[in-house]
């Protein structure tokens, strides 16, 4: 019993140290990618397509109903206290600082993060990246840091989107409620926004691009040789993937306000 | 042990080889060396350790224990840069093909020299890549994907990505499986021609024919162990007849017009 707990101790150990070498891999790899990968171009362009450009319509049809929402409750709600005055301060504080990067890498995760450790996957079984290493490309530096790179890109990107949205989103419900002038709505929310909120929001997708874009290529590689593993390693980067988040999201908070 | 084999830095060296899948042994205690300018086959069933060999050889496979030299230099302990010259210095061909299935035929067969020969222009590298193709015999279109081309035709298309940026040491896991006899005949030449330009040859293979009409030097390898490994002559005669029937066969067919090490008559010359 205790020497079964100690090998299954030593291989999760192991297994977290390969996955940090893994990490520290790919910046390293990334810190070289612009100076010598010009074949990896096309890898970021088509992941950043992905990633981010594909995943424009869903991130702005949730950001806006998010943003409706939550202008919907605190509009009902707020006054019984007698501070509707908070509307903007929760709105910014909810969608920019929590929710915009926190959906945001629930969608990453869910297609892209499936996406990568699939295809990686599949690549592995199919010997492909055995044919990448024997015309001398690395994979990390030609299969992982492109995606790395595009993930991150994009996570932020679309984090700023999905804020602009959320916000037009309240908008919307406002004017239906009680219609203000749009300069009237903005100034509200620019006199409440500050740089904290941005920078909070953009360190959160930062972390989460990383996370997602490490966690579902590592999981990718991990397949072995049969085909039954490629699901496995989806599911597995999507699990992680979220548990990671949430772990991260509580530490960069707890960094902010401590 | 003929001169042949004491002779030089082999071009790839083999030694103390174990390697394993999970807990399955699939290589133990390889020794072996494969020279210059020569011709090496390695004769094996399935199942006998014969691609885990290649690709160990190849540095794709990386051994429990062991090492495997390059020109006398450990491969694993290569730089990035000795990597890259290893592997400009090479080719590969799977014998699954393992084609990138996310882009065409083209971008497969010219992605060595975009990472080899990056001077070229992409018109060239195109015109290049044609070119070898016709000669394989491959006449489909250059923007299809892999998923469209029959097996055969993609084991066209990996030798000429093998073989595109003219490597001196090409290894080649069963190069003519898949093939009709056609195809089989255009990959013998292509091999043919790469042996009198001097090129470093090292092949697995699972029949006879390859080892009768282009081995210089003849292995067989039984349950991950290499059962004998000498000239061809000195294998084909030396082995004891109930190791492989790849060997019975060869003996069968009786000597070769053209004896290949020592065949001092042979035009080759080292790239």
């Amino acid at each position: 019993m205790i020497a079964a707990l100690g090998r299954a101790a030593r291989v999760k150990t192991s297994n977290l140290m390969y996955g940090f070498g893994f990490f520290f891999e790919v910046l390293r790899e990334t810190l070289h990618f612009f100076r010598r990968s010009q074949v990896g171009y096309k890898v970021l362009i088509n992941q950043i397509l992905f990633t981010g450009y594909e995943a424009l319509a869903i991130n702005a049809i949730m950001a806006v109903s998010i943003g409706a929402a939550i202008n919907v409750i605190g509009s009902s709600l707020l006054p019984q206290f007698g501070q509707s005055q908070l509307m903007y301060t929760i709105l910014i504080i909810v969608i920019t600082r929590e929710l915009g990067p926190l959906l945001t890498a629930f969608v990453i995760t869910a297609r892209s993060g499936t996406a990568i450790a699939t295809e990686l996957g599949t690549m592995v079984v199919n010997h492909e990246i055995e044919a990448y290493l024997a015309v001398g490309l690395k994979p990390i530096s030609y299969l992982v840091v492109p995606r790395f790179i595009g993930v991150v890109v994009s996570m932020i990107v679309l984090t700023i989107y999905f804020n602009m949205f959320g916000l037009l989103g309240s908008f919307i419900v406002v004017q239906l409620v009680k219609p203000i002038p749009i300069n009237e709505y903005l100034s509200n929310l620019l006199s409440i926004l500050t740089v904290g909120d941005v920078l909070s929001g953009m360190a959160k997708a930062l972390v989460f691009g990383i996370v997602v874009s490490v966690v579902a290529t590592f999981q990718g590689f991990s397949v072995n040789r049969s085909s039954t593993e490629i699901p496995v390693a989806g599911i597995r980067a999507v699990g992680q993937s979220f548990i990671l988040i949430i772990v991260a999201d509580v530490l960069v908070t707890l960094m902010q306000y401590a | 042990m003929p001169d042949e084999i004491k002779s030089p830095v082999p071009a790839i060296e083999l030694t103390g080889i174990r390697a394993s899948s999970g807990t399955f042994e699939i290589l133990s205690g390889v020794d072996v060396a494969f020279h210059e300018g020569r011709t090496s086959v390695v004769l094996g069933t399935a199942g006998s350790g014969k691609s885990t060999l290649i690709k160990t050889a190849a540095g794709l496979i990386v051994p429990d224990e062991g090492r495997v030299r390059f020109r006398g230099q450990d491969i694993f302990g290569f730089n990035r840069n000795e990597e890259i010259a290893f592997r400009a210095a090479s080719g590969f061909v799977f014998q699954d093909a393992a084609l990138w299935a996310n882009t065409t035929i083209l971008n497969n067969v010219f992605m060595p020299l975009r990472v080899h020969k990056p001077w070229m222009g992409p018109s060239e590298m195109a015109e290049t890549a044609r070119v070898l193709l016709s000669r394989l015999g491959y006449d489909e279109g250059m923007a299809l994907r892999p998923a469209d081309l029959s097996t055969g035709e993609q084991k066209l298309v990996s030798i000429a990505r093998a073989i595109i940026h003219e490597p001196a040491v090409v290894f080649m896991d069963d190069p003519v499986s898949n093939l009709d006899e056609e195809a089989a005949d255009r990959v013998y030449a292509i091999i043919d021609e790469l042996r009198t330009q001097g090129r470093t040859l090292i092949i697995g293979a699972n029949n006879s024919e390859l080892a009768y009409r282009f081995a210089d030097y003849l292995g067989v390898i039984k349950s991950g162990r290499i059962a004998i490994f000498g000239t061809y002559d000195q294998t084909v005669a030396g082995a004891e007849e109930a190791l492989s029937a790849s060997i019975s066969r060869l003996r069968a067919r009786g000597g070769r017009k053209s004896a290949a090490v020592g065949n001092e008559t042979s035009q080759r010359s080292k790239p």
